[in-house]
Parts: structure tokens; C-alpha cells; sequence
């Protein structure tokens, strides 16, 4: 199934974006609370989730991700309007190669990517990964599908390590939201 | 006697460290209220304006006190019932928990909501990695193995720790670091070795503001698809290729300023002032300086001369996910002032192109690199001579490579990626005229195919094989092993 991601541009996801511009380290981008706005422009409210994962879930999370679980204790953001569930968004950090780059992921309450967002970007190279053009790779894809860097998620040349964890943290985020949600971890 | 005027300060930050801040506020202002009495006694004097005045500020402060106190009562209050809830959803998700363990088909966890007016404060995962904004310092490091297996003369076979480097960055704030690199290359370095250890890059770095940054010290020049990037995990072969060795003379840098721009729509400009080469060192009787001419000359900030200066810049644009097209242009005067009138007239330049795109597994890749040295005409008739044996300093050197590598296989962090490329260089490319018979002739242009591949252990650790011929010089067809790693 493959979402149509684009909402209405509001007055302040065009504000957001116009202040958009590469860099080449420590530079903040937005804010959480800025980021979970411009994904989700028109909830009304915004509600933490704490997942807390045992063992046993850890194991499923690290075998559908590819990649460590990482954490037992996830802060998953859930966005609603009117009571009426329109996603999820989950701010995390990764690596890139020495510093960390803090993104989050929007997902559909069904659980398909819809948006990722660069939200402070610190390496000297590899601020590419910040190009909505690249990021747009993300959307509508799932955990089990299509999230795999160099075939689904072309690689850029130079940036080989930011785009390598910045795209296994969002397949961790999907596989983690899409577990939380087969086994109602997420409340509501 | 002034006081401090006081004003409530607009408060963005924590809670917790809104409380320290609070609190101290609150601890100023008590003191000054102490001192009331005192200054009533005061007011028997004759400058009772002034104390008016004091008094009326007085009592401004001891209404901020109180309007203070209400507001670290209210936080506290506040502090006291988040931990509450979050207590209790602790307590909750212990006791699903515990629940799942009886019944192992259970769900495993509770979940717990937090809810929240509007948008939610500090919803960040992955905090404990590391802590951005404080100093921290890096230790880097990158190093390369290799086995070089000659088809002709054995005698050549050579087994060598090519190089060995050591890096340490350090963040002083969240805007200015340090990058350096000490490198070690053929392992032993002694009067009667031929090892060699250098700095490679010594620079510092200052983010000016969303796009640029300045770097000032030792850094590398961009050039090429492999300056820059040249650790052994980023490229193919277990030797770096030609044209990005004996034309661009990797691992090529330079001391001085840099501007890097990293602007809109994926384009990258780097723009500097640099230390030049000196091109009076040319050694006329050595061959290996006319296998790379820039090679030779290159002074790495080594008590480098530094009469003429250069000029270099580099344009990159990454717009198209996987792509990458580039262009540099390195130019600067190359007689520092050591041969007189003779080389007041060098001029050394070095451009290229270059491509890249990486797509559905494929890693195609495309360079060309051109370099002129100007003026050679009245420098290459102070070592004038004849035959195969002189090397003058070249006028023209150029090359050109194309190489496609394809992720053939991959299970776990094991990729297996097979790569072939063909190249065509010539370091002799043309001489400067010097008259009739005496100009040096062009040497033949080289072509080198390479056939292997990498096999990648995550992404830090490479080995290599491939096989090299070469269709001017055949004694140099050889195959290569290597091993590198990078972190």
C-alpha cells in the first residue's frame, strides 16, 4: 500500500521549510515539538506513548529491523485530531560517522512511512542526507518493505555512513511502530 | 549607590533548570531585602530622593520575590505530579510485565500514556548515544595492507603496510572543532628505511552559520572523487587508481584558508587561499618524479615556501538521490622565489571533472584531471640534457578513468562487490619548446585495466583482490591483495 504523503503546505510548514538550508555541522533545524507540528499540521493534539519492550519483543524488533533494537524504552508520539488517530511520530539519534543526527519519522496509523525529517544535522560531510529529494525515498515505505540502503534507498556518494544509519534508524522506527501496534502496545 | 535593576526573565528552559535558576533569583533578591533596614536608616540624611527611589525599588523586588516564590511553588507542584504519573506508568508497565512472565502468550508490556496540552516536550529517543552540544573528542584511524604480485620479475613482489593513520577530532563547542590526522606509510621510518611520517591534515573548523563554515590549517584539497574521501573502505582496487595518484597527487594537501558552503538544492562550494607548490625541487635525473609530476613538487605544509600562494576551488551538486557531478580548479604560481628569474614565470594548474552515481546496487563512477605547468620553457634549460634518461619538468599531464562496481552479493554485514576499470594517463604528457632538438619527447600514454573486487565486512573493514595489466608497460601487470579497515 503506498500513501499519498503530501498534506496541504499550512503557513507554517512553509515557514519551516524556507529556513531549510544544508550545513555543515552543528546546526539545529527544528525542534521536537517544531517537527511533530510540520508533520502533523493539522492534530490538535499530541499525546507520548512509552513502549516498553521485553525480551522477547526486543528479539522480534532487532529480527525485523536488520539492525540492533537498541532500546527497550521508546517514546512513540501520537498525533490526533478531534480523537481521531492520524500517526505517529517517533524523534530519534543516530550516529552518522562521529556525530549524532537527530531526525524523526512520521508514520501513517497504519504504520507506512510518511515523512522524515532532518532535525539537527552535526557531521562535516554528508548534510545530503538533509535534500528532500532523498528523504522523499522514505515515503510509503514499510519496515518489511523497501527500506534497504543501495536498492530501495539510493546511496549518496560521499555520505555512505549518515545514509547507511539515518536509514536503518527509520526501518528500526517502523518495524518498532508496526510491533507496537500488532500487540497493542500504543494504547488508545 | 545603583542597584541592579531586575526584570523577570522569559523563561524557555526545563523545568528543572528553570527551578536552579529560580531558585537563584530568589536568593538574590532575599539578600537585597536584607539590606532594607540598613538603607531605611539611611533616609535621615539629606539625599532622601535617592533613597525614595531605592525604597520604591524595594518594594519592585519584593514583588518579583513574591511573584517568584508562586511560580517555583507552582513548578515544584507540577515536577511533583509528572513524576507521579510517570511512577505510576512505570509501576503499571512493571506489573504487565511481571503479568506476561505468568503467562507467556501475554502481551509484554503496557503502554502508557502521557498526555499532553498541544505538542509534547521532550519525546527524544536515543539521547544516551551521546551528548551533542558538549566537547568530545574522537580518536580516528584508517590503514591499508597490501601484497603486490608482479607476473614478470618476481624480484618485484612486495608485501607492505602502505599506510597507517591516526586521527583525533575534537568538538570544543557545538560550532568549532579540530581535525587531525598523523600518518605513518611502509611501517618503519629511519635513516636506512624508507618509511615516511607526516601530518595529513591539521585544521580547524568554525561553523559561520546554516551554510558556511571556515577551515584554516592543513586540510585536504577537493579534487577528484578520492581526495577527499580516501580511506580504503571508500574505494576499488587495493591500490587508489591512477588518474587520482599520479595526476591528482592523492593524498594531496595544502595549509590555509577554506570556505565551505553547503547551499541549497544539494550544491557544495568550497572556495580557499592555499600554500602552492614548488616546482624549483624538480629532480631532472629522477624518474619517479615524471611519474607524478605534482608528486614531486606537492610541499604538504613541510616547511613549505611560501612566497607564491594559490588558489583552488570546487564545485559538487548531490541534488538527485545517488548522483554526484563536480568540477575543480586548483591554480597558483610554483617558482617560490628559489630560482631566480627562471622560475618567477611557473605556474601550476590542475582541473577535473568528475561523476558519480550510485543506483539499484551499481557504483558507477567517471574522472578526468588535467594539469599544465606554465613557464617550464626557461626552467628546464637550467638542467638541460639530452636522451631517455632526462626528465624535465612536463608542460601537459592528464588522465582519464571509468569504473562500474556492482553489490553482487550480501548476507549479514558481508557485501561482496566485484568492479572493473579502465584508465588512461599520461604523466608526459607534452614539453615546453626549447628549440630544434632539444625538446624533450612526449612519453607514451598509458592505459591500465583492473578487473576485482571488495568484500566489505561492515562498513568498516575491507579486503581486496583484483588484477592490474598495463598496456604501455607490461612489467608492471601484477595482482594485488590487500586488507584496509577505516573508523
Amino acid at each position: 500500500m503506498r500513501i499519498t504523503p503530501l498534506l496541504p503546505v499550512t503557513a507554517s510548514m512553509a515557514t519551516a521549510a524556507a529556513g531549510l538550508s544544508l550545513s555543515a555541522f552543528a546546526v539545529d533545524y527544528m525542534s521536537p515539538q517544531q517537527a511533530q507540528a510540520a508533520l502533523f499540521p493539522q492534530a490538535d493534539r499530541f499525546t507520548v506513548r512509552e513502549v516498553a519492550l521485553d525480551a522477547a519483543a526486543l528479539q522480534a524488533l532487532a529480527t525485523q529491523a536488520g539492525a540492533p533494537a537498541r532500546s527497550a524504552q521508546w517514546k512513540v508520539v501520537e498525533a490526533s485530531q478531534g480523537g481521531k488517530l492520524l500517526g505517529w511520530v517517533v524523534v530519534d539519534n543516530v550516529v552518522g560517522k562521529f556525530e549524532l543526527i537527530t531526525y524523526a519519522v512520521a508514520l501513517t496509523p497504519e504504520g507506512v512511512v510518511r515523512q522524515v525529517e532532518v532535525l539537527s544535522y552535526r557531521e562535516s560531510h554528508g548534510g545530503e542526507v538533509r535534500l528532500p529529494a532523498w528523504r522523499q525515498q522514505f515515503v510509503g515505505k514499510t519496515a518489511a518493505n523497501g527500506l534497504r540502503l543501495g536498492q530501495d534507498i539510493a546511496n549518496i556518494s560521499g555520505a555512505t555512513l549518515s545514509c547507511a544509519h539515518l536509514t536503518e534508524g527509520v526501518r528500526r522506527i517502523a518495524a518498532l511502530v508496526e510491533l507496537a501496534r500488532s500487540r497493542r502496545l500504543l494504547g488508545g | 549607590m545603583a542597584l541592579p535593576t531586575m526584570t523577570l526573565p522569559t523563561f524557555k528552559l526545563p523545568p528543572s533548570m528553570r527551578l536552579q535558576r529560580l531558585a537563584l533569583l530568589t536568593g538574590t533578591c532575599l539578600s537585597l531585602t536584607a539590606l532594607a533596614p540598613a538603607m531605611s536608616h539611611a533616609a535621615d540624611t539629606p539625599a532622601s530622593q535617592r533613597e525614595r527611589a531605592l525604597q520604591q525599588r524595594l518594594e519592585q523586588l519584593s514583588t518579583d520575590l513574591q511573584a517568584l516564590k508562586a511560580e517555583m511553588a507552582e513548578l515544584r507542584r507540577q515536577q511533583q505530579s509528572d513524576r507521579a504519573v510517570v511512577d505510576s506508568a512505570s509501576a503499571t508497565a512493571q506489573a504487565a510485565r511481571s503479568d506476561a512472565a505468568a503467562a507467556a502468550s501475554a502481551a509484554q508490556a503496557a503502554s502508557t500514556s502521557v498526555a499532553a496540552q498541544g505538542s509534547v516536550n521532550g519525546a527524544m529517543n536515543g539521547t544516551d548515544l551521546a551528548l551533542p552540544s558538549a566537547p568530545a573528542t574522537v580518536l580516528t584511524g584508517y590503514g591499508e595492507l597490501n601484497y603486490n604480485r608482479y607476473h614478470n620479475d618476481k624480484s618485484k613482489n612486495e608485501a607492505d603496510v602502505r599506510r597507517l593513520v591516526l586521527g583525533v577530532q575534537h568538538r570544543f563547542d557545538a560550532r568549532t572543532r579540530l581535525v587531525t590526522e598523523l600518518e605513518v606509510e611502509h611501517s618503519v621510518t629511519s635513516a636506512s628505511d624508507g618509511g615516511e611520517v607526516a601530518i595529513e591534515q591539521a585544521y580547524v573548523e568554525r561553523q559561520l552559520d546554516d551554510q558556511w563554515a571556515v577551515r584554516a590549517g592543513l586540510f585536504l584539497i577537493p579534487a577528484g572523487l578520492l581526495n577527499e574521501r580516501h580511506e580504503p573502505t571508500t574505494y576499488y582496487g587495493v591500490e587508489r587508481n591512477f588518474v587520482e595518484t599520479a595526476i591528482i597527487p592523492s593524498t594531496w594537501r595544502e595549509g590555509g584558508v577554506q570556505f565551505v558552503g553547503n547551499l541549497d538544492h544539494g550544491l557544495t562550494l568550497q572556495l580557499g587561499l592555499a600554500t602552492s607548490f614548488d616546482v624549483s625541487k624538480w629532480d631532472s635525473t629522477d624518474a619517479e618524479t615524471a611519474d607524478s609530476p605534482l608528486g614531486a613538487v606537492h610541499q604538504e605544509m613541510a616547511q613549505a615556501h611560501a612566497k607564491d600562494l594559490a588558489f583552488f576551488g570546487a564545485l559538487n551538486w548531490r541534488g538527485v538521490p545517488g548522483l554526484q557531478l563536480g568540477g575543480s580548479l586548483f591554480s597558483g604560481k610554483g617558482g617560490q622565489g628559489q630560482t631566480a628569474a627562471a622560475g618567477n614565470g611557473l605556474r601550476v594548474s590542475l582541473w577535473d571533472l568528475h561523476a558519480r552515481y550510485l543506483v539499484a546496487g551499481w557504483d558507477l563512477s567517471a574522472v578526468y584531471a588535467r594539469g599544465t605547468i606554465g613557464g617550464t620553457a626557461a626552467f628546464n634549460t637550467l638542467t638541460l640534457s639530452s636522451g631517455p634518461d632526462w626528465y624535465p619538468v612536463p608542460r601537459r599531464f592528464d588522465g582519464a578513468y571509468v569504473q562500474a562496481a556492482y553489490q553482487l552479493w550480501s548476507a549479514g554485514d558481508l557485501s561482496l562487490s566485484p568492479f572493473v576499470r579502465l584508465e588512461r594517463f599520461n604523466t608526459r604528457k607534452a614539453y615546453a619548446d626549447l628549440g630544434l632538438g632539444l625538446t624533450q619527447t612526449a612519453a607514451p600514454t598509458e592505459r591500465v585495466y583492473t578487473v576485482g573486487a571488495n568484500l566489505n565486512v561492515g562498513s568498516g573493514v575491507v579486503f581486496k583482490a583484483d588484477v592490474q595489466r598495463f598496456h604501455a608497460n607490461k612489467d608492471r601487470n601484477r595482482l594485488d591483495l590487500g586488507v584496509g579497515w577505516s573508523f
